[in-house]
């Protein structure tokens, strides 16, 4: 009878203390989602720690952010500093004119200046979020940890376009209301942070894919129009959906390579082309606009064929986009 | 008359000792490695030409306030002097020899009397530490840290889809071009256009890599622009024609080493091959 008391008590002790967890938990949840401007100042500064606001490594920000940060690290910005093309085409990080967008201090919508500590860390979550002691983006809310504030030119392309400058003035040109961040860094819901218990904490938020995605390109991007006419062959090449110049850079060097070669009715090769369409050779494809190609024809030609083949500023190697077999 | 007296002692100052005085059988050394301190990549900004620069202001600053009268900043810019000239000597241990603290310190006294026979008389005991080192030191150190390294560009070949070290290209697309301008000599016309062709190809692939550096299009275009497009669209108009005219095809070929290949190589040459005898050692 004793036993049975006891068990009671216990089980009543138990269920106390869970309804009071279930409630604070709930009230926690209530006031950082929904009011959080009530909590107090001091409150806030008691959770702070301090050396979040001493510019630290990416490492530092995964404590709390690690989805962000593992999807960062297999980003091209984690290693804007360390890539082998890099550290070539700078000629071992000795031109100027690189660095600022390669190791930026501050991104703020006007092209950055270099910064001279974790240089290894090329574009990390400082240099974007790290604004008047406060940790910059596109929400508004709290964090114990360090203070925050939405800014809004976090979902706007001109925050891109601190440093690629020719491409968001490719991308202003055409009038497409998507972003950068539309296409490259697309939302899911997801939290922001990770870390036990503030994951439990945080509403589910539209959270940016911070590997900045570089788009495939299929047939549906390029589409390709070709005949044979009076001892001609005529191409033509379109960029349908890519808001900006195919392909873009504003000093890289990607490319695309147009390939094309003749054969007679033996199968034999009769003549080749090639097309080298670069941004830096100002032949790369506007957005929405033709671009044709003539070759004359000297031989009885019984088809062609053609590759369209990409090749980003960061490889050697070319990727096929289509390939595609033309008979008069 | 006084404004003359200090015009010919700028002059003087300015073209007799801190111009660079090169003797004919100048030797250019390589910086000390102390300097690259003051560069980039290890500096944010090119630190020591803006340390020349302000040297340069506050040396200027003593004779412009000397004749508008303006005493108050001339002392201020002797004293600016002073300052800076003393920061400098100790920047480049290498280079502590080159600097006279007591000729600086002279030449502040001097510009502090406000009279502007003594600056002038005391500017060339300065002057004459800034100049031995600009003659010993300025196209060094213009060659190191501000011109590009070419012979580390890599280019790659358009038509062979090779990379290839920039020597090499340049060798790659002077045969191309004389494919052009031998078989065209010998009356091959269809060789001739051919290997036109494959020259344009190489040629236009200098635009991307003059964007390896220049990033403003009208420097690319400098070297690779409409002149040259329009060149050889009429070299390919003249190959194609049933009898090309010879004047019309020199005159054209003449244009594209006008404006692609004189341009460029005035500018760069001197400059490369300092770099390359520095690369051989």
């Amino acid at each position: 009878m004793k036993a049975l008391k006891l068990s009671t008590r216990l089980l009543n002790l138990f269920t106390a203390l869970a309804c009071f967890a279930v409630a604070g938990i709930a009230t926690a949840y209530f006031f950082i989602n929904e009011k959080f401007e009530w909590i107090p100042q001091t409150v806030l500064e008691l959770a702070r720690e301090p050396d979040l606001l001493k510019r630290p490594d990416a490492k530092r920000c995964s404590d709390c952010h690690q989805a962000i940060y593992d999807s960062w690290k297999a980003s091209r910005h984690a290693i804007s500093w360390t890539s082998k093309t890099f550290i070539e085409a700078s000629e071992n990080r000795t031109k100027e004119k690189c660095l600022a967008c390669h190791i930026p201090e501050s991104v703020t919508g006007e092209k950055p200046s270099p910064r001279l500590d974790r240089r290894d860390e090329g574009i990390y979550c400082v240099s974007c979020h790290f604004r008047d002691n406060k940790m910059n983006g596109p929400y508004d809310l709290v964090a114990p940890a360090h203070p925050t504030f939405r800014n809004p030119e976090f979902v706007r392309s001109e925050f891109c376009g601190s440093c690629h400058q020719k491409t968001f003035k490719e991308w202003k040109n055409t009038g497409i209301d998507d972003t950068c961040q539309d296409c490259h860094m697309p939302r899911i819901k997801s939290r922001l942070t990770q870390k036990f218990p503030f994951s439990l904490l945080h509403k589910k938020k539209w959270v940016g894919n911070h590997k900045f995605l570089h788009g495939d390109l299929t047939e549906k991007n390029i589409l390709m129009e070709a005949e044979f006419r009076n001892n001609y062959f005529t191409l033509r090449l379109l960029n349908k959906t890519v808001p900006h110049a195919v392909p873009t850079a504003d000093n890289g060097d990607p490319r695309l390579y147009l390939y094309i070669t003749f054969f007679n009715a033996a199968g034999e090769q009769v003549d080749q082309a090639k097309e080298i369409l670069a941004p830096q050779q100002e032949t790369a494809l506007a957005f929405n606009k033709a671009v044709n190609f003539r070759y004359r024809l000297f031989d009885p030609v019984d088809h062609a064929n053609v590759i369209l083949k990409y090749q980003p500023a960061w490889s050697k190697e070319k990727q096929t986009i289509w390939e595609k077999l033309i008979r008069p | 008359m006084k404004f003359f007296r200090i015009l010919s002692c700028f002059i003087i100052f300015t073209f007799a000792v801190v111009l660079p005085t090169h003797a004919k059988d100048m030797v250019v050394k390589e910086p000390p490695k102390s300097l690259s301190q003051f560069y980039p990549p290890e500096s944010k900004e090119p630190k020591w030409i803006q340390q020349m620069h302000k040297l340069s202001t506050h040396f200027g600053g003593v004779f412009i306030n000397l004749k508008e009268k303006d005493f108050a900043n001339v002392d201020k810019h002797a004293d600016q002097l002073l300052e800076e000239y003393k920061k400098t000597s100790k920047m480049v241990p290498e280079w502590k020899d080159y600097f006279d603290i007591k000729a600086a310190e002279a030449f502040t006294q001097a510009a502090k009397t406000h009279d502007i026979a003594k600056a002038g008389k005391a500017s060339g005991g300065l002057g004459k530490t800034c100049g031995k080192c600009h003659a010993e030191q300025e196209v060094s150190v213009w060659a190191q840290f501000h011109w590009p390294r070419f012979h580390k560009i890599k280019v790659t070949d358009p038509i062979t889809e090779k990379e290839m070290g920039f020597d090499d290209y340049m060798s790659t697309i002077s045969s191309s071009f004389k494919g052009v301008t031998v078989n065209f000599g010998e009356g091959q016309y269809g060789r001739s256009a051919k290997a036109l062709k494959i020259f344009k190809s190489r040629f236009m692939e200098m635009k991307s890599t003059c964007s390896k550096c220049h990033t403003t299009d009208d420097v690319k275009l400098f070297y690779v622009g409409k002149i040259a497009e329009s060149a050889f669209d009429n070299l390919a108009k003249e190959l194609n024609a049933e009898k090309p005219n010879p004047g019309q095809f020199w005159k054209n070929v003449g244009l594209l080493g006008k404006t692609g290949c004189k341009h460029c190589h005035l500018t760069h040459r001197t400059a490369s091959f300092i770099q390359e005898t520095w690369e051989k050692e």
